[in-house]
């Protein structure tokens, strides 16, 4: 019997049961509410278990909770210190997530293994604990492909696009990858520049892309 | 009393010349003329039922009631209509009653309760991690309704279906296994049974949907020491989640956890 997920789930433990992030978000989702799945009112998911089996579906559960969360709110990166009030936390049952618990899933979830759906943004000074992470919801490489396809579907091969034009254009007002982080967008345009698909011009706010 | 050789009228039934083993002759006809009659009773009713099953096998599929109904009519008349199921159109082991009527019932309702059987038990591989090999009948049933596939996605799937659908496991081994508990019942997966302190521990989650020592204590009469030993098996065994955020440490079961 086929397992009725097919968007990318960690592959430790895939479930029939974990909600995938959507496949299509269109314009401003916030006027959707999103709706937390049951287990956020489940008091224990506030807790780190305690038996490893346990401990593992938990991730899981955080996991997928964090990629549909950030996915519907349009969230590239999380900040430790101004963190969503209820995404690691149901003020309604009284739970939250503790600060060292919240760094040990996201640690958790940064694992390759885990589906490197988090990424670590280093800090300046290499002795700080990093404060604040990606959360792919997409993956760099899934962006690289949308972006990439964009550009050719509408027939931008051989122009020259800003960065600026590809995060916040009118032209991508129904794309996924709308008001994306400039560090993140420079992240996938180097993918695209490593695969030779992609050459960037000048520096920072001046930055030209061009694709081939 | 002298006896009366004479073969006729009322005298002879009192006359022990009727020996036992005439006696004995006639019952033993007696007997044959109703196993030859019921025999062909039973052929006849078997061959009705056969075409029963053959014209209404998509209701047999699709109606949870007609299903049930069904299954009580052939256990009514001693015959197991799942016996030899995984065996299709083959002789089966020596021609039981059983396995000839796999053959006749025809590969619909087999099918369905070996389908329902493969999902039951990928449902509770895929979750034994979040509830340590413990789900409720009901919980699988929802989660098969949900699913896609031949199963699930719009056929109607009772509890009653998943039980017997359990049952046909049986021949195969497996350690499938439906345990009660309080009002509920549960199919156990894992191989390991559950003492009797756990499974009152458990039951007692199933009405309150959660525990504290203190409650074990108050409300079990059980010492201290006996409720902590019960409640670290159990969270051992992945069978109950914590949450340490209460006044006291709650233990609760995984049963709610996808409630709704």
């Amino acid at each position: 019997m086929a397992s009725s997920s097919s968007s990318p789930v960690p592959p430790t433990l895939t479930s029939a049961y974990a909600a995938p992030p959507p496949t299509t978000i269109s314009t401003a989702s916030t006027s959707i509410v999103f709706t937390f799945p049951t287990y956020t009112s489940f008091p224990p998911f506030y807790t780190l278990q305690p038996n490893l089996t346990t401990r593992a579906r938990q991730l899981t559960l955080w996991s997928n909770l964090l990629t549909t969360y950030c996915a519907h709110h349009r969230l590239f990166k999380l900040s430790l210190s101004s963190l969503p009030s209820n995404l690691f936390a149901n003020p309604s049952i009284h739970r939250s997530l503790s600060q060292p618990d919240i760094r040990t899933v996201l640690a958790h979830l940064a694992l390759p293994a885990n589906g490197g759906r988090v990424e670590w943004i280093p800090t300046s000074s290499r002795a700080e604990k990093p404060n604040s992470c990606w959360v792919y919801w997409r993956t760099p490489t899934e962006w690289a492909d949308a972006i990439y396809g964009w550009v050719d579907e509408t027939g931008q091969k051989g122009a020259v696009l800003t960065e600026y034009e590809i995060r916040e254009g009118e032209a991508v007002q129904s794309q996924e990858w709308r008001g994306m982080d400039e560090d993140l967008l420079r992240k996938v345009l180097g993918l695209l520049v490593k695969r030779g698909k992609a050459q960037i011009f000048g520096q920072e706010e001046t930055a030209g892309v061009k694709f081939f | 009393m002298a006896s009366n050789r004479r073969g006729v009228g009322l005298s002879a039934f009192s006359n022990s010349a009727i020996s036992a083993d005439q006696y004995a002759r006639h019952g033993q006809t007696l007997r044959s003329n109703h196993a030859e009659a019921l025999a062909n009773q039973l052929s006849v009713f078997q061959a009705a039922l056969h075409n029963f099953s053959l014209t209404h096998a998509k209701d047999i599929r699709q109606n949870p009631q007609f299903r049930a109904e069904f299954a009580r009519m052939c256990h009514a008349i001693g015959v197991d209509p799942l016996a030899g199921s995984n065996v299709k159109g083959s002789a089966g082991s020596g021609g039981k009653t059983g396995s000839v009527w796999a053959k006749m019932l025809g590969s619909s309702v087999n099918d369905f309760y070996f389908e329902l059987a493969v999902r039951v038990v990928e449902v509770c591989r895929e979750t034994r991690a979040e509830n340590g090999g413990m789900i409720a009948v009901s919980e699988v049933r929802k989660r098969i309704e949900k699913g896609r596939g031949i199963i699930g996605g719009g056929i109607d799937v009772t509890d009653d279906d998943i039980e017997r659908a359990l049952e046909s496991l049986v021949p195969l081994g497996g350690g499938f296994k439906i345990v009660p508990l309080g009002s509920s019942r549960f199919i156990r997966s894992v191989p390991k049974e559950l003492n009797l302190d756990q499974s009152t521990v458990l039951e007692v989650m199933q009405i309150l949907g959660h525990v504290t020592v203190s409650m074990l204590q108050a409300n079990l009469g059980w010492e201290r020491a006996r409720a902590i030993a019960v409640i670290d098996d159990l969270v051992a065994d992945s069978l109950v989640w914590v949450d340490s955020q209460a006044d006291e440490t709650e233990y609760w079961s995984p049963a709610a956890m996808h409630d709704g």
